[in-house]
């Protein structure tokens, strides 16, 4: 279809094209205390400011709920559920379009507009989901396969396991932070001598510390214990999707990790992006994922229903010394399974759901050299170097580093569905006397 | 502790008043969950006690610390800190002493008695904390032992790294219930025969229990910020027991290389009163010894960094033949909670007010003493008789696991936990789902 076209003017490369509309939570030096947003543009449409002054007054289904947009995380809404959302959604787009049917809501309301449309530069961004559980899936076939080369060889690259079911662990909510936050390099204990027959871990700050880039999608319908998740219900449950960055210390992570999986290695800190891209705004660039030559259970079973999404991903490295190295692109098309195929795994045995719950799909990368989702593989394991801008050399992250995630849907101008950017800076270890 | 209650507590009663443990209740009158304590065979409702005056003589106790015993949650009360627990509980100790320094609280007031004070039988216990996040350790090294000589050369049972860091993973905090919930069999995939190519798919064959400690958290940390192992028991608001339900042949064929998942997310029990840290003061025992030279930041002043908690497993099964399966002790722990907690913080993670750690499987290393059925079983090579008649290798429908746990040898001042208790129930098929 041909670009919507907004009476506000939004550059045609912006990933919040009419096309978007993504929501977040916000705070401003007027407005404190954090509440919901959209952003169109360069612009946050400021929810609460634009429900408190009947801007919502031409959509009355959403009248009974708008203090939902007052509240400091979106879960109140997402718990309204997808038919909600998708009216919300459309209205908004309407309320924005050229030549559109509610021109007096905005477009021609100054007041409102200086009030509720602010400069997205002058908003902090807040977590935009109160997270009770967060679970990091692994569903990334490429990645799991270099890995797996790294460690065991072609021959036992993938787990017996791995194409069956889509093999995931817990992660920490409480570390879940949102884009922009620093992120301290972690103390651990590493094995620095694998191969050494007595295991002598030293105790030191990580020298191997790695991004993995991945999406993450929230829920929004809950689900009760000992009640699995139907998959062909799963959609209904999911409300959006984020880029997360699921920071690793790979060194931590080699001597913690057996029996029991990676722990600290991982919950020093997990970077999602700010906004929340509703799956209706994703739907247009729906595919089927990668193929599985496993045929799957019936609980797992998509049929021909395409719960992929062809995204556009891209890594990132900018030094202390302010020069950016593209590191990696690649397209969330690399994805074994999809996130209703994880809800419905993860409910299958009857582990209930809250609202806000965050699922993480795993480590993305293609096939190719530079489609690499994390620096352990782009290096086989710190074995080789990358070379970036100006010359500096990495085989991990050095403190002052920071890595910056992008999505895109589309390629056609003007009606970019993005993520905005997920961002982290390394600081230095915490220096620790005993 | 030598004065005994006005208020009748039978001997032996885990409720005693060297206890005090905190929950939450409902009740007929007051149906919004909030605070109480548990005494001998009552509960003092904290909610209408306050509202009645009951804490009159409490010093240092504004309208704002006690509005917490409204909550629907303990979290607010945790946070106030352990000097503000140490102080309650030593008001309603003296609350509820034969000589009690203040009778017209409570000893001598029938008002306030009818609106606040209930038979056990009269409330609906619920989760007491808000849970944000659940981290559950394997720090119980006879399990770990055990475990590890099923699959394992004896030489080698315990992994290289088991002896130099408390490994954990992070659990499920959504699968928190409490005892007393019924726990529907899994389904999930798994192996029927191991090295079977195939996954089958269905009903868990292999349930078990875990029996463990719980720690639920009174103070955090920030992202960043480890927390300091001899500063760390400051962080803890009190103990439970917990039953970690693992469905081992779903665990089998899905942990490798991220560890247990959907084996222990379909359920997780604990008890439903809070022993306060406090309470469990006179108890500090010596653990398992770890020959290995710890890291500086798992170096433990403290010698007596657990407990001395006496702790049984009884199955019930649906003929109503009963058997206590296992006797052990809360002490048979190689890392403390402190040292949990130092290392869970250590790389930064941030921990919150309500967090709960479990300790790990709990076990000795003789038949009867053994905290899961893993274990009792030899890896489900025999099975155990439960009566005369009844043998198990794992949990049938039906079977009624309770755990149950203990301190102090003297039977009027004893501090426990009450029950653990959960009902295994046949694994719910839904209509839609082909098996």
């Amino acid at each position: 279809m041909a670009p919507l076209k907004s009476w506000l003017q939004i550059n045609a490369k912006s990933h919040f094209s009419l096309h978007n509309i993504p929501f977040g939570i916000i705070s401003t030096p007027d407005t404190p205390e954090p509440h919901a947003a959209v952003a169109i543009g360069e612009y946050a449409l400021d929810l609460q400011v634009f429900s408190q002054q009947n801007g919502f007054s031409a959509l009355s289904i959403i009248q009974p709920h708008q203090k939902v947009f007052s509240e400091p995380t979106l879960n109140a809404f997402a718990a309204l559920g997808r038919p909600i959302h998708r009216v919300v959604r459309e209205y908004l787009q309407s309320v924005f379009l050229d030549n559109g049917p509610f021109p007096d809501v905005l477009e021609k309301n100054e007041q409102l507009r200086k009030a509720a449309l602010l400069p997205l530069k002058d908003c902090k961004m807040h977590l935009p989901m109160f997270i009770h559980d967060y679970t990091d899936f692994y569903a990334g076939l490429n990645h799991a396969y270099n890995v797996g080369v790294l460690f065991r060889g072609p021959q036992n690259a993938l787990q017996p396991n791995y194409k069956h079911l889509p093999v995931g662990y817990h992660g920490r909510a409480s570390s879940v932070v949102v884009s922009s936050t620093p992120i301290r390099r972690p103390n651990g204990q590493i094995l620095t001598n694998l191969a050494a027959e007595k295991k002598e871990p030293v105790f030191s700050e990580c020298k191997k510390l790695d991004i993995e880039l991945e999406l993450g999608c929230f829920v929004c319908k809950p689900s009760q214990l000992g009640e699995p998740v139907r998959i062909e219900d799963a959609p209904e449950h999911l409300f959006g999707v984020v880029l997360l960055n699921d920071w690793s210390a790979r060194d931590i992570q080699a001597w913690e990790y057996v029996p029991l999986g990676p722990f600290n290695a991982k919950n020093f800190g997990t970077t999602i992006s700010a906004w929340v891209v509703l799956m209706d705004a994703l739907e247009p660039f729906a595919n089927a994922g990668m193929a599985n030559d496993t045929e799957l259970l019936p609980y797992l079973d998509e049929k021909d229903r395409k719960s992929n999404y062809a995204i556009d991903l891209s890594v990132s490295l900018t030094t202390s010394s302010g020069k950016t190295t593209n590191i990696g692109k690649t397209s969330a098309k690399n994805l074994l399974f999809s996130f209703p195929q994880m809800l419905a795994h993860h409910t299958i045995g009857g582990c209930p759901f809250n609202v806000g719950d965050l699922l993480g799909s795993g480590t993305i990368s293609g096939e190719s050299k530079n489609e690499k989702g994390c620096l352990l593989e782009q290096t086989d394991n710190g074995k080789t170097e990358i070379t970036l801008e100006g010359g500096e050399k990495r085989k991990f992250l050095e403190n002052g580093d920071t890595v910056t995630l992008t999505g895109v849907c589309g390629s056609e101008e003007g009606a970019l569905v993005g993520f905005g950017d997920c961002v982290g800076r390394i600081d230095p270890a915490v220096q620790l006397s005993f | 502790m030598a004065s005994g209650s006005w208020l009748s507590i039978p001997k032996g009663s885990h409720f005693s008043l060297a206890n005090i443990p905190f929950g939450i209740i409902s009740t007929p009158p007051s149906v919004a969950k909030h605070a109480a304590v548990a005494i001998g065979d009552h509960v003092l409702d904290l909610h209408e006690f306050a509202s009645h005056q009951g804490f009159a003589e409490l010093q240092d106790f504004p309208p704002d610390h006690l509005a917490t015993f409204s909550q629907p949650t303990l979290n607010d009360f945790a946070a106030l800190g352990q000097d503000a627990h140490a102080r309650v509980r030593r008001y309603l100790q003296e609350i509820f002493a034969q000589e009690s320094a203040f009778p017209g609280l409570l000893k001598d007031n029938n008002e306030v008695q009818r609106a606040s004070l209930f038979r056990n039988d009269e409330v609906e216990l619920h989760l007491p904390m808000k849970i944000g996040g659940y981290t559950d350790f394997f720090a119980g090294k006879n399990h770990a032992y055990n475990c590890g000589c099923i699959f394992r050369d004896p030489a080698k049972a315990l992994q290289p790294n088991y002896l130099q860091l408390p490994v954990a993973y992070n659990s499920r905090a959504s699968s928190v219930v409490p005892s007393g919930t019924h726990i529907h069999r899994p389904l999930g995939q798994f192996l029927s025969t191991p090295g079977a190519v195939e996954s089958s798919f269905g009903p868990c064959r292999r349930l078990d229990i875990e029996l463990e400690l719980g720690a639920l958290l009174c103070k955090g940390n920030k992202l960043g910020e480890p927390i300091n192992v001899n500063e760390a028991e400051s962080n803890i608001f009190g103990f439970v027991l917990l039953n970690d339900w693992s469905a081992r042949d779903i665990q089998a064929w899905e942990a490798v290389p991220l560890g247990p998942f959907n084996a222990k997310t379909f359920a997780t029990s604990i008890s439903p009163w809070i022993v306060l840290k406090g309470a469990l003061e006179p108890f500090h025992a010596v653990g398992i010894l770890n020959e290995t030279k710890l890291h500086p930041y798992l170096r433990e002043v403290r010698k007596n960094n657990v407990y001395d908690i006496k702790l049984e497993v009884e199955l019930k099964t649906s003929d109503g033949e009963t058997a206590i399966l296992s006797r052990t002790n809360g002490s048979n722990l190689v890392y403390s909670f402190a040292q949990m907690i130092a290392h869970h913080t250590i790389g930064g993670c941030p921990l919150e007010v309500g967090d709960l750690i479990g300790s790990g499987t709990i076990s000795g290393l003789e038949p009867g003493t053994l905290g899961s059925f893993l274990e009792a079983s030899e890896g489900g090579k025999r099975s155990f008789d439960v009566s005369s008649t009844s043998q198990r290798t794992f949990l049938e429908d039906g079977d009624c696991v309770t755990i149950r746990g203990w301190c102090g040898e003297d039977d009027s001042n004893t501090v426990g936990f009450g029950e653990c208790s959960g009902t295994i129930l046949p694994a719910l098929k839904p209509s839609w789902l082909e098996t």
